[in-house]
């Protein structure tokens, strides 16, 4: 294999280019983002800006966290994805302990309990009248309730109890008198953390990016999540930006207008809130999510 | 009722099937305990709502309800004869069409390409860049998408750059041209690379001694990618197309509204079931749309799956 011929080689540099091009075209969307929120609005407006900020400001982030609303958001953001997160790992870490057993009798009901509506679903208006029928409309737990079982995290969970516990543990655990709860909580919780990691991971992304919920089930401004404020008012610019575009393209005095932020810069300013937390705990759980998805993928 | 069965030769004493099916319960409930909070929300969130779909044939009224009265196929029938409805329903089609041709290939040809680099750490790199989009929500993207193509965003600065015209600057999100194939682009850019995961996972399943094997053989490049990789990822192939088909209707909601606006006439099922039914309150019209395309997706999926057994005896069902 030591034999490397030209056509090879050509092939390693057009490849090495590629993956180059992946990393700038992936990398530079987000820096330009970032370059926007922390410059001011009107000098943005010119043009030309991009990946440094031209002149710097937090005029934009301060301007966002005056904002009260603001704030009740990313409250209502938060508390959902750690309540959500925590929740959600009971229920599917308990369930997928009690399918990995090869012994549980009535496990390939159970299994279709749950698998069925991987393929069917009732759709949006009769999940939007269930909702309105048990009070769930406008409700904080509206964000909790339905998302609490994930079938897809619990199969790659009971994959993971199944390649990785090997059953002769639980049965001399079983011998020394431990109970269901014991087995469970003190022999196999504890080598399931790196599947727990990951899947801590997809939960908490998963309910920080959602603005759908949101969007079908509360209009209860009280009750509005970061992502969805961003929807709102990534909607909403849409005009003004035009009218702020079309002025500075013929030449209108813009200075005169009174502060640094403007749409445009206030829009990217929140989509930086958004995402640095997720930024933040990606590098860390990388290792975690990979091997999980791994694990799930290569025992099918 | 195989387990009761079961119990009753293990035990050799004969016992009435109710007790014995009882302590067999009994001796399981910590393990019942244990399921019953999945068990139930599923029941309660996913199999509640499904008898909801005869709000479809009803001409439904907010006041009664399910007492509403019986229209039978009628919303069927209007929902398939308004032009707004068969135009939500072909570029549904379209889209769902387009995205999957698009992004199923180029998942694949990028975990080719990144398992042919040598380097661990250059390819660790590309993969963690390539991974993170996929943790941004939809709406982050389209406003990272509006801030690219601003007015006096970077791509129109490239290209006054070249042609040096400043009125050559585009309203790249208010062009009808331009939908669908900046769609097609975000998607790409924010799931080509985590979709290479599942794939990336099939090819270290691969037996490093046929390679071995084929390159003793004389077997080059493309025929070892030919006759051995290609072949040992096909099952994750035809498993991720399968789920690629089922999901083909009903994506692309978060996309399609995120991107809509004033000048834009671009409609796709999911967003009309959202407009008519929850904004409009046209209960009965949503529900039926929305029923048609589950049917429809349904069909999709089993047909897939059927074709596949039949073809590659890989199936996820």
């Amino acid at each position: 294999m030591s034999y490397e011929s030209s056509g090879y080689k050509v092939f390693k540099a057009i490849n090495f280019t590629i993956m180059l091009l992946i990393i700038v075209v992936t990398v530079y969307p987000y820096l330009h983002i970032t370059a926007k929120a922390l410059n001011e609005g009107y000098d943005t407006m010119r043009g030309g800006l991009t990946i440094f900020p031209r002149s710097f400001t937090w005029e934009n982030f301060s301007v966002l966290l005056r904002d009260a609303t603001m704030l009740q958001a990313l409250y209502i953001t938060i508390s959902r994805v750690v309540v959500n997160t925590f929740l959600s790992l009971i229920v599917t870490f308990t369930a997928a302990y009690v399918m990995s057993k090869p012994r549980f009798p009535f496990k390939n009901t159970a299994l279709m309990i749950l698998v069925i509506p991987m393929f069917i679903h009732a759709g949006l208006i009769p999940t939007y009248v269930l909702y309105s029928k048990i009070g769930l409309l406008n409700n904080y737990w509206v964000y909790i309730l339905p998302s609490l079982f994930s079938f897809f995290n619990m199969i790659l969970i009971r994959t993971y109890i199944r390649s990785s516990v090997p059953e002769s543990l639980e049965e001399s655990a079983k011998m020394d008198g431990a109970g269901e709860f014991t087995v469970m909580l003190r022999i196999i919780l504890p080598l399931c953390m790196p599947i727990l990691a990951a899947i801590t991971l997809f939960e908490a992304v998963g309910s920080w990016n959602d603005w759908t919920t949101t969007l079908y089930f509360v209009t209860n401004p009280d009750l509005f999540t970061l992502q969805y404020k961003l929807m709102q008012v990534i909607k909403e610019s849409e005009s003004l930006m035009r009218l702020m575009a079309e002025a500075a393209l013929t030449g209108q005095d813009t200075s005169q207008m009174q502060f640094s932020a403007t749409p445009e810069s206030l829009i990217s300013a929140q989509i930086v809130l958004t995402t640095v937390p997720i930024i933040m705990v990606y590098p860390f759980l990388q290792r975690y999510f990979v091997n999980g998805i791994m694990i799930g993928a290569v025992k099918e | 009722m195989a387990d009761v069965t079961e119990i009753k030769t293990t035990t050799a004493v004969w016992r009435p099937v109710k007790g014995t099916l009882w302590r067999e319960v009994s001796k399981h409930r910590a393990l019942y305990l244990l399921i019953s909070p999945a068990i139930l929300l599923t029941i309660l969130f996913s199999y509640v709502p499904m008898p909801g779909i005869y709000v479809a044939f009803l001409d439904y009224d907010i006041f009664m309800q399910l007492r509403s009265p019986f229209v039978g196929l009628q919303n069927f029938i209007e929902v398939f004869t308004l032009p707004m409805f068969l135009q939500s329903i072909a570029n549904t089609l379209v889209l769902s069409i387009l995205t999957l041709a698009v992004t199923f290939p180029a998942a694949i040809i990028l975990a080719l390409l990144l398992n042919e680099m040598k380097n661990g750490l250059f390819k660790r790199f590309v993969q963690t860049v390539s991974y993170l989009p996929h943790f941004f929500s939809w709406i982050t993207v389209i406003g990272m998408a509006y801030a690219m193509y601003a007015m006096y965003g970077p791509v129109n600065d490239a290209i006054v750059s070249v042609t040096g015209k400043d009125a050559d600057r585009i309203l790249f999100l208010g062009q009808q041209w331009f939908f669908v194939p900046n769609i097609l682009v975000m998607t790409l850019w924010k799931n080509a690379g985590w979709n290479t995961i599942m794939y990336l996972a099939a090819l270290t399943a691969i037996d490093p001694t046929l390679y071995e094997a084929a390159h003793i053989d004389g077997a080059g490049r493309w025929r070892r990618l030919w006759h051995i990789t290609l072949p040992g990822i096909r099952p994750t192939i035809v498993m991720l197309l399968i789920f690629g088909i089922g999901g083909l209707l009903g994506s692309n909601f978060e996309l399609v509204y995120g991107l809509q606006n004033s000048f834009i006439d671009f409609e796709v099922i999911s967003t009309i079931v959202y407009k008519q039914g929850i904004n409009q309150g046209q209960y009965s019209l949503a529900t039926a749309l929305g029923l048609a395309q589950g049917i429809v997706s349904f069909i999709l999926l089993y047909t897939a799956n059927r074709i596949s057994k039949k073809l590659t005896q890989t199936g996820i069902f």
